[in-house]
């Protein structure tokens, strides 16, 4: 009975932190664990399995991607260089900047030119430009046409044939006809992003649109909200659910259908390089633009689109 | 009573209405029923009698085909900010906080926003949702997001309130509790109520007429005055003889108009071709 509490306890105590540091570990899994973590890193360990059975030239294994990576992205070996004559010359091997290395600062100043110099960025460049020209337009197009087919029956009537016909073509399929009409390049892409994000969004919106015009409105109306008020209070508010939904949608199919349009009918970004590369033989570089298309896709589509997204589910559902 | 006559001179009527949602088959022929000022009127019948559509004639939202609906002598239309609606669902605004709901109206009609807020707060608490009033609604109860969608309506201080089963979600306890809720909110403001109910004891308790309904087009089948003294209180007025005999009496009154002539074959027809054009709209 003459024992401070403290000194009982404390043992105790140091016991249940001991063990709660054992179990830490587990814990700590059975909290966050999630299958999720090894889908990435088994797709790495079949490809390194399925590239052992292959020359590296037909499928590099991952590691020889990052390699060729660094090269047309951050340093590429400077091989030639310009002299004081205009005269383009070869740099003697032994003088070429490799940076695999710490750098001084003069060096860092050439890797950083280096860098802006790797031949992917204008492939990127383009990429994204023709992205934005034709994601752009059917954002615009979408909404206009989106709510028109929403609030006018008459309209919707009109729209959504046409609507279905365009979605069950493949946008791809558009382009052939597009480079006979513009040649290759910007608008040839663009028309064919446009194609197939426009679509699914004014269906997206429109589908939006009939779902607010039932009770949410009446309640308005009941409580004396006027016309406009309805679009900027009622409308306005209850349409971010499905217009973000609606860009998300656009914005993945218009970035598919831009690779695949590069394809046929570029001299410049990602999915002509990817092309390119696999005609000149250069599996690495595929490989390369491959994760690059992935990488630019998840960037927008998951850390940009996704969480506005998600912002205004919170309230859509039950 | 001495309630009914406080709001002078403004009288609810209803003048040899026809209505149909299009087709053959009526829904109201000929229906004549007059409300009182500041009456409490329940509406009680089967499920399919028209007393929503009752409710969307009196609020405007759809107009009789013949007769006239009138308040105060004039037309009825929505946006009339002396009437309120409380929905058969909740109907709230998701995108806004509870308190925001109820200030919705207040802000439409443009109340600064302190005197906006203040009154919202005061009916918000009345309904019993003190410490509510930042939750989202979707994170809110049932019972308790029909409650947020009664403060929106007695906010706007209607002098015409149409309540369409208002309560019918609520478990039998709470539906009790707001029963009194309203009956005192009503006798505070002194609003005409339209309410309707399947619930022949919450009829009962609450009105000065119960408006037994048929089926269509049947109409009224039966308006009945209920002396119930006021003012009312729970186990007090719910034991009462009269409360019991009144009960009987509407019980035998429902079975009545539900066993009454089902629709023809022809009226089915019409309905059901009603129905199905509605689906492919
Ligand atoms: N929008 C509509 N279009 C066509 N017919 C309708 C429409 N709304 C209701 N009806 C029909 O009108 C009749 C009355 O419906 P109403 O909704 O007024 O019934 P109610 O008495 O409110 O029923 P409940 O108690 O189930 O809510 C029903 O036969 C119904 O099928
Ligand atoms: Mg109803």
């Amino acid at each position: 009975m003459s024992v401070p509490a403290a000194k009982v306890s404390s043992p105790a105590s140091t016991t249940s932190s001991f063990s709660g540091l054992m179990t830490a570990p587990l814990e700590f899994l059975r909290r966050y664990a999630s299958w999720s973590w090894l889908s990435i890193p088994s797709l790495l360990l079949a490809w390194i399995l399925v590239a052992t059975q292959f020359e590296s030239y037909i499928l590099p294994q991952p590691w020889e991607v990052l390699d060729e990576a660094w090269n047309e992205m951050l340093f590429p070996t400077q091989e030639t260089v310009m002299d004081d004559d205009g005269n383009i010359v070869e740099i003697p091997e032994e003088e070429r900047v490799t940076t695999w290395r710490l750098l001084s600062h003069g060096e860092l100043v050439a890797a950083v030119q280096h860098f802006f110099r790797g031949e992917i960025w204008p492939h990127v460049g383009w990429s994204l430009l023709e992205e934005v020209g034709g994601f752009g337009a059917a954002i615009v197009f979408s909404l206009i046409f989106g709510f028109l087919a929403g609030f006018f029956k008459g309209f919707r009537e009109y729209i959504v044939p046409l609507n279905g016909l365009f979605m069950a073509i493949p946008p791809i399929a558009w382009a052939p006809l597009m480079v006979i009409i513009f040649g290759l390049g910007y608008t040839t892409i663009v028309i064919v992003i446009f194609i197939s994000a426009v679509n699914p969004m004014i269906l997206t919106i429109m589908e939006g649109v009939l779902q607010i015009q039932g009770q949410e409105v009446r309640a308005a109306r009941i409580l004396g909200a006027r016309r406009w008020q309805l679009l900027l209070y009622v409308y306005l508010p209850a349409s971010l659910p499905f217009v973000t939904a609606a860009l998300r949608i656009g914005f993945s199919q218009a970035w598919r259908a831009l690779v695949a349009a590069e394809m046929i009918g570029a001299s410049v970004g990602l999915g002509y390089m990817v092309q390119t590369a696999g005609e000149v033989g250069n599996s690495r570089l595929v490989l390369l633009g491959i994760a690059m298309i992935g990488l630019f896709s998840y960037i927008f589509e998951r850390m940009l689109f996704r969480p506005i997204e998600k912002r205004y589910e919170v309230w859509r559902l039950t | 009573m001495s309630h009914i006559d406080r709001v002078g001179g403004e009288d609810l009527v209803i003048d040899s209405v026809n209505f149909s949602y299009g087709g053959k088959l009526s829904i109201f022929l000929n229906l004549n029923l007059n409300v009182k000022p500041g009456e409490f009127l329940s509406i009680i019948g089967p499920s399919g009698c028209g007393k929503t559509t009752l409710l969307n004639l009196l609020s405007g939202f759809y107009q009789p085909e013949q007769g006239s609906v009138r308040l105060r002598g004039q037309p009825i239309a929505p946006e009339d900010t002396h009437l309120g609606y409380v929905f058969q669902q909740p109907t709230l605004f998701p995108w806004l906080s509870a308190i925001e709901n109820v200030e919705f109206g207040l802000r439409m009609i443009g109340i600064p926003s302190d005197a906006r807020r203040e009154r919202a707060l005061k009916y918000f608490h009345l309904v019993g949702l003190k410490g509510f009033e930042d939750f989202l609604v979707l994170r809110l109860s049932g019972g308790m997001q029909q409650r947020v969608s009664l403060a929106r309506s007695l906010a706007m201080e209607p002098t015409l309130l149409l309540m369409d089963e208002p309560f019918g979600a609520l478990d039998a306890i709470t539906r009790e509790t707001m029963n009194d809720e309203l009956l005192r909110i009503w006798d505070e403001l002194g609003q005409t109520v339209l309410f309707i109910t399947h619930d022949i004891d919450e009829a009962v308790y609450l009105s000065d007429r119960i408006v037994v309904c048929g089926r269509p087009p049947h109409g009224i089948y039966k308006i009945m005055e209920n002396e119930l003294p006021r003012p009312r209180s729970g186990p007090n007025t719910r034991t009462k003889d009269l409360f019991w005999q009144y009960k009987k009496q509407l019980i035998e009154d429902i079975a009545v108009v539900t066993a009454q002539s089902p629709q023809s074959e022809e009226e089915m027809r019409e309905l059901r071709l009603a129905q199905h054009a509605e689906v492919l709209e």
